[in-house]
């Protein structure tokens, strides 16, 4: 039977096409448990896979179609506010089943 | 970088807002290289600006631009990018550590580059390799597919892949020299 396996170069190859057309879920469910343990065993792959990163970021960060700044700081601030409202709505959200600690237990106990 | 790392949440709230304004092209730039799509890489730096305004500790003695962009990948950015493909990993042929190293790697040393410094090093290499290589990288970053550059270099598709694959790790060795002479 032929070997249908990716061979590194190939995997790189189809891991930069990944990464640029921002698919990257695709490339990594796509390999095969062969071609997971040819990665993993590649010195050369994880170098490659650096310079690709870069290339991405060099070479196509600036003409991608990035948010306002402004826009996104309110997308932030409204993140921190739902996280202040849930820290308010549960201070003690650990205990709310009822179970405590024995050591806490023993601590809320009155000496005799 | 100011009330940035003052006790009162509500300081460190109003805080927040100049410093998105400030960073958000670098964060964002930079995520890119990871994750290659705008819609993820704004998810995953929401929550990383929130884990800065609830944690800002981190940030207290940052000096410089590369520091803050250090930093920040390594206690915020690095965590939330490890969330956004772990739920895969059951259903990947890949382990978690690999899985790791591809979508939220250590810092390389290309890595700690700022932007500018990356064209730069990346333009200095490129004028070092031969024709056909240069040509082959330049056409990747004008976005062909690997079947546009064969047919663009008259050659096949996996001798494309080969030459792409060898012309890299010679950008690597010439971009870590370069980062190394500076």
């Amino acid at each position: 039977m032929a070997d249908m396996n990716r061979k590194i170069q190939e995997l790189l190859s189809d891991y930069a096409g990944a990464l640029r057309d921002g698919c990257l879920p695709i490339f990594l469910q796509s390999l095969t448990r062969q071609e997971g343990k040819e990665l993993t065993s590649s010195r050369d792959f994880w170098e490659a896979a650096e310079v690709v990163r870069v290339l991405n970021g060099v070479g196509f960060a600036d003409k991608a179609a990035i948010a306002d700044a402004g826009l996104f700081a309110s997308r932030v601030d409204a993140n921190i506010a739902s996280r202040l409202k849930k820290a308010k709505s549960s201070p003690r959200a650990k205990h709310t089943n009822g179970t405590r600690s024995m050591t806490k237990t023993r601590k809320a106990e009155k000496p005799i | 970088m100011k009330g940035l790392n003052a006790p009162d949440v509500d300081r460190r709230r109003r805080a927040m807002e100049p410093f998105v304004r400030e960073t958000f092209g670098i964060f964002i730039r930079y995520l890119y290289r990871y994750l290659g799509n705008e819609v993820e890489c704004e998810d995953v730096l929401e929550d990383v600006y929130a884990d800065i305004w609830e944690n800002p500790d981190r940030l207290r003695d940052v000096e410089s631009e590369r520091q803050l962009l250090r930093t920040v990948y390594l206690y915020y950015m690095r965590k939330r990018l490890r969330e956004v493909y772990k739920r895969m990993n059951r259903h990947l042929y890949l382990s978690q550590n690999d899985l790791t190293n591809l979508t939220a790697p250590e810092l390389g040393v290309l890595d700690t580059m700022s932007q500018s410094e990356l064209k730069q090093a990346l333009g200095r290499a490129l004028g070092r390799l031969k024709a056909r290589e240069r040509r082959a990288i330049e056409l990747w970053l004008q976005g062909m597919s690997v079947r546009a550059i064969a047919n663009e270099l008259k050659t096949t598709v996996g001798a494309v892949k080969m030459l792409k694959f060898r012309t890299i790790l010679k950008l690597k060795e010439m971009m870590s020299e370069y980062c190394h002479d500076q």
